[in-house]
């Protein structure tokens, strides 16, 4: 997961969870002080509606009171009638009729000029008794508004004579009920003990309707007072005070819907969620704000490892000064060393790279060099062997042919023998010079030292090859001096090397050129030169002609013959005495060979 | 010239089994002597053998050892004269030195194996060079079998007659 992801969980968790729980309890906690106050408010309307009714009826009493004291019964019924009419006119309409009755209930005077018998009411009943009572609240026949009968009995010189009673409209109270504030959906009604409703605000309902399946209504009959949730008459939820006034035999009650009651509860739990919405949208907000603070170092970071990886030493910008932005600085300087290291060990691989190079330019160099050298040898050792064997394969087959045919004409014969002798020449030559050489290289080679004069070993030389230079039309100039001074040499080994070096310039020199032997002394002794217009040799291969079996053109060694010993043999003579053969030649026009020989 | 010749007296007796010599020196125009020694030549059924060697000592003994065999043998001092000879004598095989000047035996066999009319020549190399390498390369190029110097005659004989036998086949 996503260090991003962890965080904004993270933040949730620590977040959300103790919000929800001071969200739920504070709700709680809300809901019950509402209930409380909807409570009490339903109270104190039960407790106004009751001083209400009881301060109204008290006033009533006390007019009933006051207006039977002075009454009489009998005389001065227009006087009377006169009082009361205007009594009821300062009441404005609360009464509506005022009458005597004697002792047996029948009515004496009604200021309405009304008759008839009361005395099996209840309320006549309790009065001649000599007590005020009040009559159950009943719909009059002629007026809209219910109504109630005070009674109260009148006495003359302390004895009952009669009862006078008041029929009394509730209107008056019933407005101001009406007015008392039990809020938006409050009501209150009120109930006799049977149930009936004889106060609502509906006026339709009263003493229609008996609602005494209504929890509060019958409790409030049982004449018992509280407060409680229930279900009201018409079905709804509500929250309900009953109060029983004993002296009227009514019922008080105060309702309240229970969900309006608790509607403030409800819109603090809405706005409570709200808030907490908004608190953990906060949190997220913050979450990810916090996160990408921290997760962008880490990211660029990541992205600079991955670069580092990949060869790219980029630097970071460090974007705080906490754990992270010291790791960046760390990972930076990092990078940098690194960076270092890179460059370093590259300039090193480059520097042994070069050397690499070179050696291994050199390692082909030398790898050529052996290689040409493999070949010399391998071309040596055929040569060798050809040289070899040649001659002993033409003695042979020459001796076979011989062997095998006894019929062979005399000149055949003659001339088959001529050839086995003239190899048997031939390879004795080639053995010799072999075993010269392998002795001159030795270090075994004996001289016979004598004092001997150089004209005497240049003719000498010249004897021996002049017949090959006149058939190859060549011509041999010598320059030796007789006077020259004798030197100290072997004379055999230098006519060797006088004749090896008269060969190699007739071979190399074409028809029509010269060669010329020369001589002259000075002081460090005589300097013997031979020259010739030859093809010359070519520089690099100037220092190899020495060599033994060397063949400046291996191809040539058939057309001129020998097998490169001469050369090998004359250094090795020369240097047996003391002295070196040293050669100039410039490819095309010739060669000249040169030593020098200490006088005798 | 002369293979032509060859060839066109062939033609002539081909069409006319009973011509006579002086016919076809009439149409063709040479002398009846050379038409009978061309006639001879070419109608004589022994093998043809081309011995090439720089070394004199070597070629003339060897010659006369093959001709004793009832071989003709013709004799080649260097490559260029071995190439001309395989074209216009057309040997039965070819007896072909290694080491010589200018052209070296290998180049000849080379030469020989890509033209037409030699490629199917057998080859024996005779050489000194008994270098493993060298003999590899020998049959590289074409050669039908390798002898190195110095050699027994009669071995080198029993090789002849083997691959004659071989290539006849």
């Amino acid at each position: 997961m996503r260090l991003r992801s962890e965080l904004i969980i993270f933040f949730l968790i620590i977040s959300v969870v103790p919000l929800s729980a001071v969200v739920y309890i504070s709700y709680e906690y809300s809901k019950l002080a509402i209930r409380e106050s909807v409570m009490s408010n339903l109270l104190g309307a039960t407790d106004n509606t009751g001083n209400v009714i009881d301060n109204w009826m008290d006033a009533r009493k006390d007019d009933i009171r006051v207006i039977s004291q002075s009454v009489t019964l009998t005389t001065e019924k227009e006087r009377f009638k006169e009082f009361l009419d205007t009594f009821e006119r300062e009441h404005r309409g609360v009464y509506r009729e005022f009458y005597t009755l004697d002792l047996n209930g029948n009515i004496i005077f009604s200021n309405i000029y009304r008759t008839g018998n009361e005395r099996t009411e209840t309320y006549f009943i309790e009065a001649s008794k000599g007590k005020i009572s009040i009559s159950d609240v009943y719909k009059s026949n002629t007026e809209d508004a219910p109504e109630i009968i005070i009674t109260n009995p009148v006495r003359k010189n302390g004895e009952i004579v009669g009862v006078f009673a008041a029929r009394i409209s509730l209107e008056s109270l019933y407005r101001i009920i009406e007015n008392i504030d039990i809020g938006k959906s409050g009501e209150v009604f009120i109930v006799n003990q049977k149930g009936d409703i004889i106060f609502h605000e509906n006026q339709s309902l009263i003493l229609l309707n008996n609602i005494d399946n209504n929890f509060a209504v019958r409790e409030v009959t049982y004449e018992k007072n509280g407060i409680n949730e229930y279900v009201n008459y018409k079905g709804e939820n509500v929250l309900g005070s009953y109060y029983w006034l004993p002296l009227y035999r009514w019922g008080l009650i105060a309702e309240k819907n229970i969900d309006e009651a608790y509607a403030g509860a409800l819109i603090l739990g809405q706005v409570m969620v709200g808030i907490s919405i908004l608190a953990v949208m906060g949190v997220v907000f913050l979450a990810l704000v916090v996160s990408s603070n921290i997760t962008r170092p880490v990211k660029s970071l990541e992205d600079g490892a991955l670069g580092m990886l990949r060869g790219n030493f980029k630097t970071i910008p460090v974007s705080s000064k906490n754990e992270i932005g010291r790791l960046t600085e760390i990972f930076n300087s990092t990078a940098s060393e690194l960076l270092d290291i890179r460059k370093k060990l590259e300039m090193k691989i480059d520097v042994a790279n070069k050397d690499l190079e070179i050696k291994n330019k050199e390692l082909t160099a030398a790898n050529e060099e052996l290689k040409k050298l493999d070949e010399l040898k391998s071309d040596f050792l055929s040569l060798v062997s050809h040289e070899l064997k040649t001659p002993l394969s033409s003695m042979k087959i020459s001796a076979e042919y011989l062997e095998s045919d006894a019929n062979i004409v005399p000149a055949d014969r003659k001339e088959i023998l001529q050839i086995i002798l003239r190899n048997i020449d031939r390879q004795t030559r080639l053995i010799n010079d072999i075993l010269d050489l392998s002795k001159i290289e030795a270090g075994k080679t004996e001289l016979k030292l004598d004092i001997i004069g150089i004209r005497k070993i240049a003719d000498a030389s010249f004897e021996n090859i002049k017949q090959v230079a006149l058939k190859k039309n060549i011509s041999i100039i010598m320059d030796v001096p007789d006077d020259l001074s004798p030197v100290m040499a072997d004379m055999e080994k230098l006519i060797i090397v006088v004749n090896n070096l008269f060969e190699n310039a007739l071979k190399f020199t074409p028809a029509g050129g010269s060669i010329i032997l020369s001589a002259k002394e000075d002081a460090d002794g005589i300097e013997v030169n031979m020259k010739d217009t030859g093809i010359g040799i070519e520089k690099e291969k100037l220092e190899k002609i020495f060599d033994k079996f060397y063949q400046v053109d291996s191809s040539s060694r058939r057309k001129t013959g020998g097998c490169g010993l001469g050369l090998s043999i004359s250094s090795g003579i020369i240097r047996a005495h003391g002295s070196v053969i040293q050669v100039e030649s410039e490819p095309g026009k010739g060669s000249t060979f040169s030593f020098k020989l200490k006088k005798g | 010239m002369n293979a032509d010749i060859d060839n066109k007296i062939i033609e002539l007796i081909k069409k006319n089994e009973k011509i006579s010599n002086s016919e076809i020196s009439g149409i063709l125009g040479i002398p009846e002597d050379e038409v009978a020694q061309r006639i001879e030549r070419f109608s004589d059924k022994r093998s043809k053998i081309l011995l090439v060697d720089d070394e004199i000592d070597t070629l003339l003994p060897l010659k006369r050892s093959l001709e004793v065999e009832d071989y003709i043998v013709v004799g080649a001092g260097n490559g260029l004269e071995a190439l001309i000879k395989a074209k216009t004598e057309i040997p039965d095989i070819i007896l072909l030195d290694l080491m010589m000047p200018e052209m070296d035996g290998y180049e000849v066999c080379e030469k020989l194996k890509k033209d037409p009319i030699t490629k199917n020549i057998p080859v024996i190399i005779l050489t000194a060079k008994d270098a493993v390498r060298d003999k590899v390369k020998g049959l590289d190029i074409g050669a039908d079998d390798y002898v190195t110097k110095p050699f027994n005659l009669n071995e080198l004989k029993a090789r002849v007659k083997s691959v004659l036998r071989r290539t006849k086949n």
